[in-house]
């Protein structure tokens, strides 16, 4: 009796620790995955980071790329380059915004108008990149187009002039990326309350009123998604399209982040400051990403 | 008991045989007639437009004479041509033989300890017929193979030349005065003077590889200032750019430059609106096909240095094809390389890619335009110095290459550009130190 009694009180804590541990288990090899495919690269150039090859061939362990990273001028234009190119968030958010409020509206056959703003999305960045390489040369279709109607005077060189070259870029990025910000704030308008917008309607508010007051509060969530997602994308998405387009010049004056790594790992065989760049990018895209994290959960906050 | 021995001391027998077996090298090793796979990285196609079906054909040819042989070609990309062959390095593993451009980018992987030394399993007699093989030169050993000779020379249209007034060197060279002279010419009739492109910085770095060179007496002064023992401030080294960005301003250039790159750059010569552009001779043949044979003709860089190496030939070897540490058949990697120096071979090369071979036992009565011959007179006569070799790839990238598009792009100075290159220098120098002895104990 005693004995059945034991390993019926033994059956029922392995039960219980079964029940407990099975969904550990499950998630298991997702989490091996995981693991290997974002950790292990992280763990790996933070490492490799520290790494430098000294005068005598030996490695010498410490922060003497992150010093020399600093001590690069050109670090400093590079990072200032990503940060032109933020300025292309918010007007590329406006715009977003303001088309999906008009396909949001019903303008006749919108639904065509979203796939054709949609387009530039699924389009491979380099196919975008050259193909706006032609159309922005010194003699390229927009400048003939532009001297066509007689402004020839505006005609630049958009991709060929350090002034010109991160505007360029902008506009570039911004065709492209339009259509996912369009999509996602389409998305989030059609399952806003109509009602409430027909009660302001009733009560007289405009176009700007409806949108300003009610339209946008309830969008804050999604607003801020796109946002984050889109810094995100300017400090470390844009390879491919300064490779295209400029190959970083003219100068320095569009070499971006990442180009500036790709440089150093494999144009320069110096995987130590590749790497030490690569932290430095990872840190302000952490920063980034938490800030989202954090602005989600206000969001749902206010939503609850 | 007896049997007992016996039977243990048999399992034994059988044992060591086996193990013998499976440790034992095939037994045709070294006789000659063992299979081998031999693995190329091989890129030519784009200074040598036709050197893809050339291999392919050399690849087929060797198979009659080697049936034991066979080369696996793999085509490498321009982009990742330094990076695809780095992983390998850092990997040790890779293919037999590899092809990189020549002296800077070679003697970075010697220092890494990838390569042997080709010197080591090609003889005298033979290496003897290869032209330009010092540019691979270290520790008096040779380093890489090379396959053909590239200079650069400058095409004028004659009819241009004649509608400006303007007559071609009597000596197949100008003075600095005489060029820009004719430039205003040329300009003062609605001309473009000279055409180039340099989206992609190569416009820049090949004026500082046939003009930058002119101040300088010899490669040792390069490596100078870039172990920091003089400053790329000096006039020597940098002093030049006042002069191109000079013709910037007086807009001798195409206006659109920046908006080019190289070979668009050259296309402005082909179509007839340049009077004058820098060319290969595969870029010359090509003009002498849409301009017209009779309209084309060449002429070296004009002079404005007073440097011993004003007067040198610009021919390189271009890519160097080399024999890596980790191959197992390195004397069969170098017997292939052999059979792309054979007369047969060399012809056929001509015959596909219109560049001419660097090799003494080139059969130079292939080259039937006097344009062209001309061209191979001056890549084959006295010293050749391609300058941009002799950089360490990130000076190349971003100070050499940078620079240019600075002035051309009119986004600094020219003092902006020598300061630019001091800089780079001093951030190589930090960022790389294993490499700044390598370049301090590399006797030129």
């Amino acid at each position: 009796m005693r004995s059945f009694i034991r390993m019926k009180s033994s059956s029922g804590l392995w039960s219980r620790f079964s029940r407990t541990l099975e969904p550990y288990l499950y998630l298991v090899p997702a989490s091996v995955l995981i693991l290997l495919v974002f950790l292990y690269p992280i763990i790996w150039i933070l490492q490799n980071s520290l790494w430098q090859n000294n005068a005598d061939g030996t490695k010498g362990f410490g922060f003497t790329n992150y010093r020399l990273v600093f001590q690069d001028p050109v670090f400093f234009q590079v990072v200032a380059n990503n940060g032109k190119l933020l300025f292309s968030v918010p007007i590329m958010t406006l715009l977003a915004l303001f088309l999906a409020i008009v396909l949001f509206e019903r303008v006749r056959g919108w639904m065509v108008y979203r796939g054709i703003v949609f387009m530039p999305y699924i389009l491979a960045i380099p196919v975008v990149g050259t193909t706006f390489v032609y159309l922005l040369g010194l003699n390229g279709i927009f400048n003939t187009l532009l001297r066509g109607i007689g402004l020839s005077v505006l005609a630049q060189d958009w991709i060929g002039s350090a002034k010109w070259v991160i505007p360029s870029i902008s506009v570039v990025i911004i065709y492209r990326e339009l259509g996912f910000g369009v999509v996602l704030f389409l998305a989030r308008l059609m399952s806003l309350d109509k009602e409430i917008l027909e009660a302001a309607e009733i009560d007289g508010a405009n176009w700007w009123q409806k949108h300003a007051y009610i339209t946008l509060p309830q969008m804050s969530g999604v607003i801020e998604f796109f946002v984050v997602v889109e810094l995100i994308t300017m400090l470390s998405w844009v390879f491919a399209y300064v490779y295209t387009m400029t190959g970083g010049g003219p100068g320095f004056a569009s070499t971006v982040m990442e180009f500036y790594i790709w440089k150093h790992a494999f144009a320069f065989r110096s995987p130590g400051i590749a790497s030490a760049l690569a932290v430095v990018l990872l840190l302000v895209t952490t920063i980034l990403i938490v800030l989202q994290l954090r602005l989600r959960r206000r969001a749902l906050d206010e939503n609850l | 008991m007896i049997s007992k021995r016996f039977r243990l001391f048999s399992i034994v027998l059988v044992l060591i045989m086996l193990l013998s077996a499976c440790g034992a090298k095939p037994a045709a090793t070294g006789t000659g007639n063992e299979k081998v796979d031999l693995t190329f990285w091989y890129w030519a196609e784009s200074d040598a437009p036709g050197a893809d079906a050339w291999m392919t054909e050399t690849v087929e040819a060797y198979k009659k004479v080697q049936p034991n042989v066979t080369v696996n070609i793999v085509p490498q990309s321009t982009d990742t041509l330094i990076s695809a062959f780095q992983s390998a390095v850092t990997a040790k593993s890779g293919p037999d033989i590899a092809s990189q451009w020549a002296t800077g980018p070679v003697l970075g992987f010697v220092w890494q300890d990838a390569l042997v030394p080709v010197s080591d399993y090609v003889s005298q007699d033979e290496m003897k017929n290869w032209l330009n093989v010092d540019e691979n030169k270290y520790n008096g050993k040779n380093w890489g193979a090379p396959m053909y000779l590239i200079g650069i020379g400058v095409m004028y249209n004659k009819d241009l030349f004649s509608k400006a007034g303007v007559t071609p060197p009597a000596n197949g060279r100008w003075t600095w005065d005489e060029f820009t002279s004719a430039c205003d010419k040329l300009k003062a009739a609605g001309i473009t003077p000279f055409g180039i492109g340099d989206k992609n910085g190569y416009g820049g770095a090949w004026w500082f590889a046939n003009v930058g060179i002119q101040g300088l007496n010899s490669t040792e002064d390069l490596r100078q200032a870039i172990i920091g023992n003089k400053p790329f401030t000096d006039e020597m080294y940098t002093g030049w750019y006042a002069r191109m960005d000079d013709m910037v301003k007086k807009s001798y250039f195409n206006q659109d430059v920046m908006s080019l790159d190289l070979d668009q750059g050259v296309r402005q010569f082909w179509e007839g609106k340049a009077a004058m552009a820098f060319g290969t001779d595969g870029m010359i043949k090509q003009a002498l096909t849409d301009v017209g044979e009779d309209k084309v003709g060449v002429m070296q860089t004009p002079k404005w240095g007073t440097g011993k190496l004003a007067d040198a030939g610009n021919a390189t070897q271009s890519i160097s094809f080399l024999i890596t540490k980790w191959s197992k058949h390195p004397q069969k990697a170098a017997d292939f390389l052999k059979f792309m120096h054979t007369p047969d071979r060399l012809t056929s090369w001509y015959k596909h890619t219109g560049v001419i071979a660097a090799d003494a036992r080139f059969d130079r009565t292939l080259v039937t335009s006097p344009t062209l011959k001309q061209m191979m007179e001056w890549e084959t006569t006295g010293p050749q110095v391609w300058l941009e070799n002799f950089l360490p790839g990130q000076l190349d990238s971003d100070a050499d290459l940078t620079a240019g598009q600075t002035i051309f792009a009119q986004s600094g100075s020219a003092a902006d550009a020598a300061k630019l290159w001091q800089s780079v220098a001093e951030t190589w120098r930090n960022q790389h130190p294993d490499e700044l002895k390598n370049w301090q104990n590399w006797q030129q």
